[in-house]
């Protein structure tokens, strides 16, 4: 096991260097910089040569290419050019919202669509199973940022139930917490519910059809024993696959859902970040983004073994 | 007996009016502000964003400041003595002002800072005719200047990048870092990047007393509210909704469907800042048939300005090709643009254009967009090939401030000039800044307006900018346009201006 963790490890190093290498290359593409974010359309060419070179953006592009990675090797993520504090700086203090938001969808996401998925194998080919099926339907094509501006006008503005938005911090007050992150949690959930339904229904489907199931009803096991303990428990490979896909898919759907409800997390910091061409900070994120994507999916593979004694990590 | 009773009611009447708006006024409460952006620095000097001025206003500022007609009056001065050479100007400071971080401000503080803003200011150039600045007096501030400069005052007191007083030792700190620490009627809470800043009422501010009441950007800055969160909500949507709920009191910028619907809701005002800007359309002058006067009188004369402003800006436009605002002493209330497609026609088959494709850049945001398509539509009908190129900010103004990015035509908002008046207006075309290609009448036009102080003849000379843009064709003043703003009804006695001014305003 622990050799597994430390080859995946070691394999996750060409992978962060590809993605700073890609970062840097499309960075290098796009036109702008932040100096222009200091200035009013009246400015000079020349005041915009001067906030350049105060920031440091006159140097050619590989010069800051090396310096960037001589500074990452140290630990160091550097400075925002426009924030006036460290990249780790910004991302640690929004990397709390970014991941209670992420980890609540997911909690909603995983036992809300596992329920429905169950629900609509149990009772295949009825009206539950279409209904479940169609709703999950839905909630995959609906955009995370239409369905969040519906919901604000619906829920925050017609029917004024929970606030537009409005973020307060957990440690702040958690029953605010709650109260402010269900709308979001619920519009960045709605896409993986249906994902993970139609995704246990069918994996549900094709254990419930196996020897086993018929032996363990033979034996006179009670439905819900039968449905939960053997079916559900040897479904769940291919549903915890889905998991370590969908805290990707979270991760960029937050980057979206922070936009519309206005919350102040990662994904917001790197929206800004790009429309600002703050550049530090965009590449940070990244790494930062591709870093938990790495641990999140070294955790899956981990919890196979867990789930599945005949999965031999080696 | 009866008249004496109509005088006591009278006098019972009067006192009442008197005192009224007086009671009206409350300390307290919480205003959360929607603005569009983050501002890029809290260091006033560092950036000329407007989304800085929100903010830094309220915190920082300037001797002299503009009044609500944008008239320079004195702010932290209490006044100015000018030498009969029009080259020394002793300022004589109000006593008594606080920093935020409880210092009194004093001589030291003034010159560090115009020391600081000469050496790296946003819009360092606005003060380059300073020659040396000076500490003279316990209390007085000299400064010279290299040749007279008629526009001195109004430079010193420009909003755009102002040139804020602060402590001398943040003015010691290298541009960018200074501490929000000013001397205006409202100090730093936070600043939460991508979030909000927010600023509480600084209790040992002292209103400038030769004011009674707020008066532009100077005037009596009284501060009755506890706090003031400027909140970043880049969504207009989200910026509805946000008003709408009672999450935010003021929504600075509202689109027309919004502002219509909520025209008739008792729970809001929609307020419309207009003047805010002119919607300029820029040639590039450096290359393309943007050199051809030809060429560009045909533009000028094929486009119909009403049309697209009406689309760009539906009920929230003035058509006004004046370079400053309406109200302005400077304002010309010149003749408006004629669409006259023959000449345009005409003038097209004089020029080197020969069909080829032009680039008009636009940055995304709507009415930029909406006013790019509708002139693309109109020049088509005279044989002018134009294809829009939209991009974010940083990329259109990228391309923009150069002259060799292959770009032909640019529009976009030019607000603050023409409020500051008429030199600022025309800074923006001297050595060619605008239009990247010298115009030498302007530019010799510019230099004079700088060292005339008879107002009559700074007139004339603006006069003759205006005119000579408008037949050289330089760059089109389309008209000016304006914001729709959304106000809490909760919220009283808010008036638009050039910023969200939070002073001088009370929660009911």
């Amino acid at each position: 096991m622990i050799r597994f963790i430390l080859r995946r490890l070691l394999a996750s190093i060409p992978v962060l260097l590809l993605v700073s290498l890609i970062t840097f290359g499309l960075l290098w593409l796009v036109p702008g910089d932040p100096a222009s974010m200091f200035l009013d359309a009246g400015a000079t060419a020349e005041a915009l040569d001067r906030v350049r070179r105060e920031m440091g953006l006159d140097q050619p592009f590989l010069v800051r290419m090396a310096q960037w990675y001589g500074r990452v090797l140290q630990g160091d993520l550097g400075q925002s050019l426009l924030l006036n504090r460290s990249v780790a700086g910004a991302i640690l203090e929004r990397l709390p919202v970014t991941l209670s938001l992420t980890a609540l969808a997911f909690v909603v996401s995983v036992m809300l669509g596992v329920a429905a998925g169950v629900l609509a194998a149990v009772r295949h080919g009825r009206l539950a199973d279409q209904g479940m099926m169609t709703l999950a339907l839905i909630g995959l094509s609906i955009p995370e940022f239409w369905l969040g501006l519906v919901l604000i006008w619906l829920i925050a503005v017609m029917v004024p139930i929970f606030p537009a938005g409005d973020y307060v911090a957990f440690a702040t007050d958690p029953w605010q917490w709650a109260y402010h992150i269900a709308l979001p949690t619920f519009s960045l959930a709605c896409v993986q519910m249906g994902f993970v339904a139609r995704m246990t229904r069918s994996s549900m489907l094709e254990v419930l059809g196996q020897d086993f199931i018929r032996t363990a009803r033979a034996k006179g096991l009670p439905e819900s024993y039968v449905v939960v303990r053997h079916g559900l428990h040897n479904a769940m490979v291919p549903i915890v696959t889905v998991m370590g896909i969908m805290v990707g898919a979270l991760l960029g759907g937050a980057v979206v859902t922070e936009q519309v409800f206005s919350i102040p997390g990662l994904g917001r910091l790197i929206i800004g970040a790009v429309l600002s061409r703050d550049f530090p900070v965009i590449q940070g994120g990244l790494l930062f983004l591709a870093l938990i994507y790495l641990a999140v999916n070294l955790a899956v593979d981990l919890l196979y073994a867990a789930i599945d004694p005949r999965v031999r990590l080696e | 007996m009866k008249l004496k009773f109509l005088h006591l009611a009278l006098a019972a009447a009067l006192a009442i009016g008197v005192a009224a708006p007086a009671a009206a006024q409350k300390k307290g409460g919480d205003v959360v502000v929607a603005i569009t952006n983050a501002p890029p620095s809290l260091d006033p000097h560092a950036t000329s964003a407007q989304a800085a001025r929100h903010v830094n206003l309220h915190m920082f500022e300037t001797l002299y400041a503009r009044d609500e007609g944008a008239k320079p009056v004195p702010d932290l001065a209490r006044s100015v003595a000018v030498s009969p050479d029009g080259l020394t100007y002793v300022f004589t400071l109000r006593s008594g002002v606080k920093f935020h971080n409880g210092k009194t401000m004093g001589p030291a503080d003034v010159v560090a800072s115009i020391e600081r803003y000469r050496k790296g200011g946003a819009s360092a150039s606005l003060i380059s005719a300073i020659d040396s600045v000076s500490a003279s007096g316990p209390d007085q501030v000299t400064i010279k200047l290299k040749t007279v400069q008629s526009t001195f005052l109004g430079n010193l007191s420009s909003p755009r990048a102002p040139i804020a007083i602060m402590p001398a030792e943040e003015a010691a700190k290298e541009m960018g870092k200074a501490s929000p620490i000013g001397t205006g009627p409202y100090k730093f809470v936070e600043y939460k990047p991508d979030s909000h800043v927010k600023l509480a009422r600084f209790e040992d501010y002292v209103p400038n007393p030769a004011y009674k009441e707020r008066d532009g950007f100077a005037g009596a800055k009284i501060a009755y509210l506890d706090t003031v969160t400027f909140r970043f909500i880049p969504e207009a949507g989200a910026r509805d909704a946000a008003t709408m709920t009672g999450q935010v009191q003021l929504n600075e910028t509202s689109d027309e469907a919004t502002a219509k619907r909520l025209k008739g809701n008792p729970n809001f005002t929609v307020m419309k800042a207009l003047p805010y800007a002119v919607q300029v359309l820029k040639f590039n002058m450096a290359q393309g048939p943007g050199t051809d006067l030809n060429f560009r009188r045909a533009i000028a004369q094929a486009i119909n300005a009403e049309e697209i402003l009406g689309t760009a800006y539906p009920d929230l436009y003035l058509m006004d090709q004046s370079w400053v605002y309406p109200g302005s002493p400077y304002h010309t209330g010149r003749a408006l643009l004629k669409q006259d497609v023959a000449a345009a026609k005409a003038s097209l088959a004089k020029s080197s254009y020969k069909g080829e494709k032009l680039i008009f850049i636009i940055d995304n945001i709507r009415p930029n967009v909406d006013a790019a398509t509708v002139f693309q539509q109109q020049v088509a009908a005279i044989g002018v090939n134009v294809e829009l190129k939209v991009g974010d900010w940083p990329t259109i103004s990228g391309i923009g401030l150069k002259s060799d990015q292959g770009w032909n035509f640019w529009t976009h908002g030019f607000g603050i000039e023409p409020y500051e008046g008429p030199a600022s207006a025309m800074s923006h075309w001297v050595k060619g800044q605008g239009q990247r290609k010298d115009d030498p009448v302007i530019d010799e036009l510019f230099a004079k307006l700088n060292g005339e102080m008879d107002v009559a003849v700074q007139k004339k000379l603006f006069a003759d900018f205006e005119n000579r843009m408008a037949d050289q064709a330089i760059a089109i003043n389309l008209g000016d346009y304006g914001l729709f703003q959304v106000v809490s009804n909760k919220l009283k006695n808010f008036k638009p201006y050039r910023i969200t001014r939070m002073w001088g305003v009370w929660l009911e």
